[in-house]
C-alpha cells in the first residue's frame, strides 16, 4: 500500500476545473488579440485614407464609409479591451484605470481624421463602457 | 331717463368703444405681421436658384471618367439638383487656371438617345435675365454606343447661338449603362483670350449663373428638354486657407497609429512570455 496519500477527488477536480479556465482565459487572450489585431489594420486602413474607394459617392455611401471606419475602431476597442482584461486577470491583476485610458485613447486619437467618425466613435465608447462597468457592477 | 338706466347705457357704449379698439388693435397687429412675414419671402423669391461655393481642389482630367482610386473630383462641393424631373449629381471644383464642372445622372438605357447632349449657358453676372446669358458650353453626343462626343463653344447673340471663332474651354462625357458623366473645364480670368467677347469672362470671387441643359437633339437651343439655374460662386486667391491643420493631423495620425502598432506588437510579446511562464509553473 503506497505510503503517499492520494488526493482527494475533489482536490483534483477543482485543480483540473482551474487549470480548464486558466486554458480557456488565456485562449482568449490570444483571439481577442488577434481580433483586435486584425481591426487595428483594418481602421488603419480605412481611418489612415489608405482605402477611399467608399468616399464620394453620394450621401448613403459617406454614411457607410463613416459607419466602417466607427465600427473598425469600436471592435478594437472592445478585442483589446476584452484580451487585456483576461491577461490581467491571468496574472492576477486587474485592469487599471491607466491602461484603460490608454486603450480609450489610442481608439478616438484614430478618429482624428474625420469629425463624424470622431463623434460616433466617442458616443460607441461611452455606450460600451456603461455597458462594460454594468455587467462588471453585475 | 333714471341714474342708473343712463349709467348702464354708458357701460354699454364703454364696451362697445373698448371692442372697436381691441378689433383695431389686432387688425394693426395682422397688417403689420403680414409686412414683417412678407420681407422675409422677398429674398426668398430671389433665392430660389442653387448657391454652389466653389472649392479649390487638384485640377481633374477631363476625359467624362471620375477616378474615385486617384481621389479625382475628391475636393468638389457636390450638390444634388432636379433638372426638371431628371435627379443630377452637380460637381463644382476650380484651380488657379480652371472652373471645373461634372454633371452625372442615371438613365435606363432606351432613354439614352444616340444624340444626347448636356450643356451650360453662363450669365454675364448673377443675374438671371435671359440677356445676360451669353455664352454656351456644350458636350454632345453623336453616338452614344461608340462614345463620340464633340465639344461646342457658343455665343448668343439675340438668342442665337452662334460658333465662336476659337474654343474656349473643354468638356468630355462617357455613357456607361445607365451612367452618364459629364465633365467640363472652363477657364478663368483669362483676358485676351477672347479679342471678340465671345466667351463669359468669369472673375475670382464673383457669383455667375449657370444653366444647365439637357437635350436629345442637336439644336440649339430649340433642343434643350430640361433646364436648371444654379449660382456659383467661383472662390478668390486669397481666401484659399494653407492646408496646415491637415498637416498636422496627418502627422498626429501617422503618430498614433505608429505607436499603437508598436504597443500591439509589444503586447502579443508579453503574451506569448505569459505562456512561457504558465508552462514553467506548471511543470
Amino acid at each position: 500500500m503506497s505510503k503517499i496519500p492520494k488526493q482527494p477527488k475533489k482536490e483534483q477536480k477543482i485543480k483540473k476545473r482551474y487549470r480548464t479556465d486558466e486554458n480557456f482565459a488565456y485562449r482568449s487572450v490570444i483571439i481577442s488579440a488577434i481580433l483586435g489585431g486584425i481591426f487595428y489594420l483594418i481602421s488603419l486602413l480605412l481611418n489612415f485614407g489608405i482605402i477611399t474607394n467608399f468616399i464620394d459617392q453620394g450621401v448613403i455611401w459617406d454614411f457607410i464609409d463613416v459607419l466602417f471606419k466607427v465600427l473598425a475602431i469600436l471592435l478594437f476597442f472592445l478585442f483589446m479591451i476584452t484580451s487585456l482584461g483576461n491577461y490581467k486577470e491571468l496574472i492576477g491583476k486587474p485592469v487599471n484605470w491607466k491602461e484603460l485610458l490608454l486603450i480609450l485613447g489610442f481608439s478616438i486619437g484614430q478618429t482624428i481624421l474625420n469629425i463624424w467618425v470622431f463623434i460616433f466613435t466617442l458616443f460607441g465608447l461611452l455606450i460600451i463602457l456603461i455597458y462594460l462597468y454594468l455587467a462588471q457592477g453585475i | 331717463m333714471n341714474n342708473t338706466e343712463s349709467r348702464r347705457i354708458t357701460k354699454i357704449n364703454g364696451f362697445t368703444i373698448l371692442k372697436k379698439k381691441i378689433f383695431r388693435v389686432l387688425i394693426c397687429i395682422i397688417v403689420m405681421n403680414t409686412f414683417i412675414i412678407s420681407s422675409f419671402f422677398v429674398p426668398n423669391v430671389y433665392g430660389l436658384q442653387e448657391e454652389i461655393d466653389s472649392e479649390f481642389g487638384e485640377s481633374p482630367i477631363i476625359d467624362g471618367y471620375i477616378d474615385f482610386s486617384s481621389n479625382e473630383w475628391n475636393e468638389a462641393t457636390k450638390v444634388p439638383i432636379e433638372l426638371g424631373d431628371l435627379p443630377i449629381s452637380l460637381w463644382v471644383m476650380q484651380d488657379e487656371i480652371n472652373l471645373y464642372i461634372s454633371i452625372q445622372f442615371e438613365l435606363e438605357g432606351y432613354a439614352h438617345k444616340d444624340t444626347e447632349f448636356v450643356g451650360m449657358i453662363i450669365s454675364n453676372s448673377s443675374s438671371i435675365i435671359p440677356e445676360e446669358f451669353l455664352d454656351v458650353k456644350i458636350v454632345q453626343f453623336s453616338n452614344k454606343t461608340s462614345n463620340d462626343f464633340i465639344f461646342l463653344d457658343y455665343n448668343i447673340n439675340n438668342s442665337e447661338f452662334l460658333n465662336d471663332t476659337k474654343q474656349n474651354g473643354m468638356g468630355a462625357a462617357k455613357i456607361e449603362g445607365i451612367d452618364s458623366t459629364y465633365e467640363f473645364s472652363i477657364p478663368i480670368n483669362e483676358v485676351g483670350g477672347d479679342e471678340n467677347m465671345q466667351d463669359v469672362l468669369l472673375e475670382y470671387g464673383n457669383m455667375y449663373a449657370f444653366n444647365i441643359t439637357y437635350g436629345e437633339t442637336p439644336v440649339y437651343p430649340g433642343g434643350i428638354k430640361k433646364s436648371e439655374i444654379v449660382l456659383i460662386t467661383i472662390k478668390n486667391l486669397s481666401i484659399t486657407e494653407p492646408p496646415l491643420w491637415d498637416l498636422v493631423f496627418f502627422i498626429l495620425n501617422i503618430i498614433i497609429f505608429s505607436i499603437l502598432g508598436i504597443l500591439y506588437g509589444f503586447y502579443i510579446y508579453k503574451i506569448f512570455k505569459l505562456k512561457e511562464k504558465i508552462e514553467r509553473i506548471k511543470r
